[in-house]
């Protein structure tokens, strides 16, 4: 194909994809080494608000911004260098507690603490959706075909409802004395808090991930096994091979591809775990990287937000996610090569 | 089902017949950005009578408003705000004085309602909100427990009531991570006679008053449900109409819901009272909520602005929604449910000390007082790293040098 | 079934994978069954920690609100005979009766018109019949399930939930034309470009996906509210401000979605034998010819199963739509988070759990509808990955 026709072909895309996303990013990258800081000054105000019998009025001296002759704050750039970065990592902390071994005290660091959920989170949701989701496939595979319509269509409901929703309905089940704690107290036979200490809500919201994503990995994987070679099944069995062998050296080779496939997304939309912090409210005991990004751009009451540490942290999750996928695009640059031999 | 649609249509058609109110007609188009609870809803209501009026109702406001009104020209001319998000707009002087226009249009208006700065008006008021206290009466006068005062006879108070075992958890608590629990601090800290900054905005958190305060805080989960970093205003509630708790310290637009035979099941039982005290004054802050005007506006819109939102803050408006809040607007019949309010502005509540250096450590308590509930960190380190977490964001906000 | 001895199952295998997908079924349809129930009780009900009485709602059958046996009875007949409509009759319906050219407005059409008549049946008519007949029949008349649509009404007449409704439709159908005319496109000179440059635009396009959301979301605020301005010297006086218009979102999530989309079609179309064009283009057309004439008839499945993954990121989007639209044009996931952040009463939120139910309704329908394809879709394309 010449350069130009394809050009033609991939150019709305691309300029779609460097207005929206590439623009974005580069001044989320500039902004990671300046900071933005408007000209203070200390004045006195007295300021009256409504009491009662009356009005209740305070004299302070106040730090307020100065504003210019267009009525506009007056603003400095200042170039702060890896600061933003120094003020996210933490480093001297961070070093202290790792030199003397204390976990906990590293785990005290925002950043630290961040990362340490969220690569959990990765790793340990990776191979359950996998799993289950392999698993569902050939059960509803060796299901006879009159039900695997209704079955397929159950398992969808989780991967399509809205993530927001999904989670609020799960959280319902649990908090207080929802139905589930109810009936797990009533089991266990004692008193259950499921959004009183750390690790179950990690539990819930790992479990939510993969109720949510294992069905996506079922639907990619049972479309694969439509396309399993049966004569290389035959020949299996006649082989003698068992059904475990079967599914060991013929199924899984097969589908490799898209257990890969689903990997990559995968570890990317949960690497940038973010729905179930706000869903599950689990501020106080796990926060993930994108959580600590956005918590530091929401704008408090007084419309402070910090974009220099934001966008520090912003970089400093993509560089892990970057790191994380680096196997795998290995593995996407010699089938490249390979292809075009 | 149609016939029901149809009824519905036509009442809301005779509603609008009827309470075409405004004064004039508005023929300037006007926009209003706001919070979207339930006060708003019923004022924008009013406004919109005036014809060619938009309401926002915008859970997003906060992050929306500054951008919107240093505009130019504002995409908005009526803005909602309260103490604290007042602060962005009158510092980047995208609001406008209201003086002449309160002399020409505000005959309506009390002194109370004006929020002078300096001593221009700068924003309307039309309601109070605090934290205060709520109660059970009929538990309480079943154990012969008198209303607690001060936090020390509310410990006393939760323990009796524990020990009867009349209900699952004797207090209730807006102690979610973020800026539930962030209020609960600045309360009780400001409570105890605290002090958040030295003048070179400096933190000064790290001192008795803070310890004592996480003390106090801590003493208080105790007897709440264990899952308190998770329950926001609305759970509390929640927990009170189910008869699940005994008293809290809850916000006063929600006293209504206690008597919602919808949703309570404990309907006329829960009592209102001022804030507890700490160890100097009443552990609560006062916050109003109010209009302000944006500047890159022109007069003539600015003008028809105002006199739209004069046209929702009436006493008609007031009488058809008395119980959705602490109205400061004439014709407000302040009710049993506003008691705790007044109580507890005469107990001697501070304002809330909005600024930008009480933002930046509002969001620092909110996201630090929970390590020390949990136990992971001691009070000092606690109070230490907050006030650490502080100074990094005033520093990169240029607010310490 | 011809499947040869050893290919069977044991009777233990067959139990196991029964008992899985069983259990599996609850598990992934509980927790959406147990809010549609929430949503038609009283708050009381809706909130109580006892399951029958959320189930039953003993408050609201007080109340005098509910179904009768009767009702129940034809209720879920209705229900089943409409599922079956949607899985078997409809599809073949839409096949036979569009010509091919048509097929989307077909399948876009179709269950439109299918979904409107049985809101009317289910709503408009079964309800006043029922109740008549259940006025004759006595005990058996009387309700036992508790049940109101007053959440219902509450959101989709009082709040005017409908203006959300059309306000996501707009944007999600904006998304999936616009996405996938470009995609399309760049996925198909994606695929039948062997050089180093498409393969290195993949790899940004993927590591353009990896992107945390917020961060992209918060950069755009400040230049979308100020784009009249920004714009002035560009295009004068009709410079539009972008905050608050549908089709600036619309192309903020075409972007977002952009990478994943590529992706997926690059792969369907590198399954189409290249033969097919080479031939086309032997015969004289250039690539568009051939793209328009020759891949177009025969990719509908991949772009079906891309288009349905574009919807359903349009139609969720909470992040993007919260913060660049104004109230006016607000969509529908955003708004109902309206009801949680706001002084909520526990009605709210039970009215919030009917607008949740009421988002979900149409990605059932699509689903019952789509399954099919996408199933076909996925075998047709993704199995190269």
């Amino acid at each position: 194909m010449k350069y130009k026709t394809f050009a033609a072909f991939v150019g709305p895309s691309i300029f779609l994809m460097l207005l929206f996303i590439a623009a974005p990013l580069v001044s989320v990258f500039m902004q990671s080494f300046y900071v933005t800081q408007p000209i203070f000054e200390t004045v006195e105000v007295e300021t009256c608000t409504p009491g009662f019998p009356t009005q209740t009025c305070v004299t302070e001296t106040k730090t307020q911004p100065v504003l210019g002759d267009d009525g506009r704050v007056v603003t400095a750039v200042r170039y702060v260098g890896l600061e933003s970065y120094r003020n996210v990592l933490e480093p001297e902390r961070a070093l202290a507690a790792l030199s003397a071994l204390n976990f906990n005290a590293l785990l005290t660091i925002d950043f630290w603490k961040a990362l340490r959920f969220t690569l959990t989170f990765t790793l340990v949701t990776l191979p359950l959706v996998i799993g289950v989701g392999l698993a569902i496939a050939i059960a509803v595979n060796n299901a006879s075909r009159l039900i695997r319509g209704p079955i397929i269509f159950v398992s969808l409901l989780p991967f399509i409802i809205t993530p927001v929703i999904g989670a609020l309905s799960i959280r319902w089940l649990f908090i207080g004395d929802g139905i589930m704690t109810a009936f797990l107290e009533w089991w266990l036979n004692q008193d259950i808090a499921m959004f009183a200490q750390g690790w179950t809500i990690e539990l819930l919201m790992m479990f939510y991930r993969v109720w949510h994503v294992a069905p996506f990995a079922f639907v990619v994987f049972y479309a694969g096994l439509q396309t399993v070679n049966q004569d290389t099944l035959e020949s299996a069995v006649i082989d003698g091979a068992s059904r475990w062998e079967r599914l060991r050296f013929v199924i899984i080779p097969h589908l490799m591809p898209l257990i890969i496939f689903i990997s990559l997304i995968h570890l990317m939309d949960s690497y940038r775990v973010f729905e179930e912090i706000v869903g599950f409210s689990s501020q106080a005991y796990r926060i993930s990287l994108q959580w600590l990004t956005y918590d530091l751009l929401t704008p408090d009451d007084s419309g402070n937000r910090s974009i220099s540490r934001a966008s520090a942290s912003a970089m400093l999750t993509m560089v892990g996610i970057i790191v994380l996928l680096v196997p795998l695009l290995r593995r996407t640059w010699r089938d490249h090569r390979g292809g075009r031999l | 089902m149609l016939k029901k649609l149809l009824l519905a249509g036509a009442m809301s058609l005779a509603v609008t017949g009827v309470a075409a109110a405004c004064d004039f007609e508005n023929t300037v188009p006007v926009k209003s950005l706001s919070a979207g609870f339930e006060a708003w809803k019923a004022v924008t209501d009013a406004m919109a009578e005036c014809g060619d009026f938009e309401a926002e109702l915008d859970q997003e406001f906060r992050t929306k408003q500054p951008a919107a009104f240093a505009a130019n020209p504002s995409l908005y001319q009526i803005g909602g705000v309260a103490n604290g998000t007042m602060v962005p707009l009158l510092n980047e002087g995208t609001i406008r004085p209201l003086d002449d226009l309160v002399e020409k249009y505000g005959q309506n208006l009390t002194p109370n309602q004006l929020i002078k700065i300096d001593g221009q008006v700068m924003a309307i008021a039309m309601m109070v909100n605090a934290q205060h206290l709520m109660y059970r009466e009929d538990i309480f006068n079943d154990l012969g427990i008198s209303v607690p005062t001060t936090y020390d006879e509310v410990l006393e108070a939760a323990a009796k009531i524990k020990e009867a075992g009349i209900v699952e958890y004797p207090i209730g608590g807006t102690f979610k991570t973020g800026w539930n629990l962030g209020e609960e601090f600045i309360n009780m800290y400001l409570g105890m006679g605290g002090q958040f900054f030295a003048d070179d905005n400096t933190p000064t958190i790290d001192n008795e008053q803070g310890v004592a305060t996480l003390d106090m805080l801590k003493k208080l989960t105790a007897f709440m449900d264990p899952e308190y970093l998770v329950s926001d205003s609305t759970y509390v509630q929640q927990q009170f109409q189910q008869g699940k708790i005994a008293m809290a310290n809850l916000w006063a637009s929600r006293a209504g819901a206690m008597d919602d035979p919808n949703e309570s099941q404990v309907v006329g039982k829960v009592k209102m009272a001022g804030a507890p005290k700490a160890a100097e004054r009443a552990a609560s802050t006062l916050w109003w909520d109010g209009i302000v005007i944006a500047k890159n506006a022109s007069d003539e819109e600015a003008e028809a602005a105002f006199r739209v939102a004069m046209n929702g803050m009436t006493p008609a408006m007031v009488e058809a929604n008395n119980d959705v809040a602490v109205w400061l607007i004439q014709g407000y019949e302040p009710g049993p449910l506003a008691v705790g309010v007044v109580e507890t502005a005469q107990a001697g509540a501070l304002p809330y000390p909005a600024s930008s250096q009480m933002g930046l450590m509002h969001t620092a308590l909110g996201n630090g007082v929970a390590d020390y509930l949990t136990g992971a960190k001691d009070a000092e380190t606690t109070l230490k790293d907050i006030a650490a977490a502080y100074t990094t964001s005033a520093k990169e906000a240029g607010l310490i040098q | 079934m011809s499947l040869p001895r050893s290919m069977q199952q044991p009777t233990a295998l067959r139990l196991t994978s029964a008992g899985f997908l069983t259990f599996w079924c609850l598990l992934a349809a509980f927790p959406i069954f147990w809010i549609a129930v929430m949503s038609f009780k009283d708050p009381i009900d809706a909130f109580s920690s006892n399951p029958v009485s959320v189930i039953f709602g003993p408050e609201t059958v007080a109340t005098g609100r509910g179904l009768s046996i009767v009702s129940i009875v034809v209720g879920i007949a209705f229900l089943w005979y409409t599922v079956h409509l949607a899985l078997n009759t409809l599809p073949r319906l839409i096949r036979d009766m569009t010509p091919p050219h048509l097929m989307i407005a077909g399948w876009i059409i179709g269950p439109l018109v299918f979904a409107i008549l049985f809101l009317i049946v289910f709503l408009g008519i079964l309800p006043p019949v029922l109740s008549a007949v259940n006025a004759v029949l006595g005990p058996l008349g009387k309700p036992i399930l508790g049940l109101t649509t007053e959440h219902y009404q509450a959101v989709w007449v009082e709040n005017e939930f409908y203006e959300n409704f059309i306000n996501s439709l707009i944007v999600t159908a904006g998304v999936v034309l616009v996405s996938l005319t470009v995609g399309t496109l760049a996925g198909y000179g994606l695929a039948r470009s062997g050089s180093s440059l498409a393969f290195w635009i993949l790899i940004i396009a993927l590591v353009f996906r990896a992107l945390p959301h917020s961060v992209l979301v918060a950069g755009y605020l400040p230049p979308f509210i100020n784009s009249a301005e920004i714009l002035k010297p560009i295009l004068g006086e009709a410079a539009p401000t972008l905050y608050g218009k549908p089709w600036a979102v619309i192309a903020v999530l075409v972007s977002i979605n952009q990478p994943f989309t590529i992706w997926m079609l690059r792969s369907f179309f590198q399954n189409i034998p290249n033969d097919l064009d080479e031939a086309a283009r032997v015969d004289g057309c250039t690539h568009f010819q051939a793209f328009r004439w020759v891949i177009m008839p025969v990719m509908w499945p991949g772009v079906i199963t891309t288009g349905l993954f574009s919807f359903l990121l349009a139609y969720n989007d909470y992040l993007v739509c919260s913060l660049l639209l104004d109230a006016q044009n607000q969509t529908m996931v955003p708004a109902i988070a309206g009801y949680f952040n706001r002084e909520t009463t526990t009605t709210d939120q039970v009215e919030a759990v009917a607008a949740a139910v009421s988002i979900i309704a149409p990605l059932f329908l699509l689903i019952m509808i789509f399954q099919r394809q996408i199933v076909s879709g996925l075998t047709a394309g993704a199995v190269k990955g």
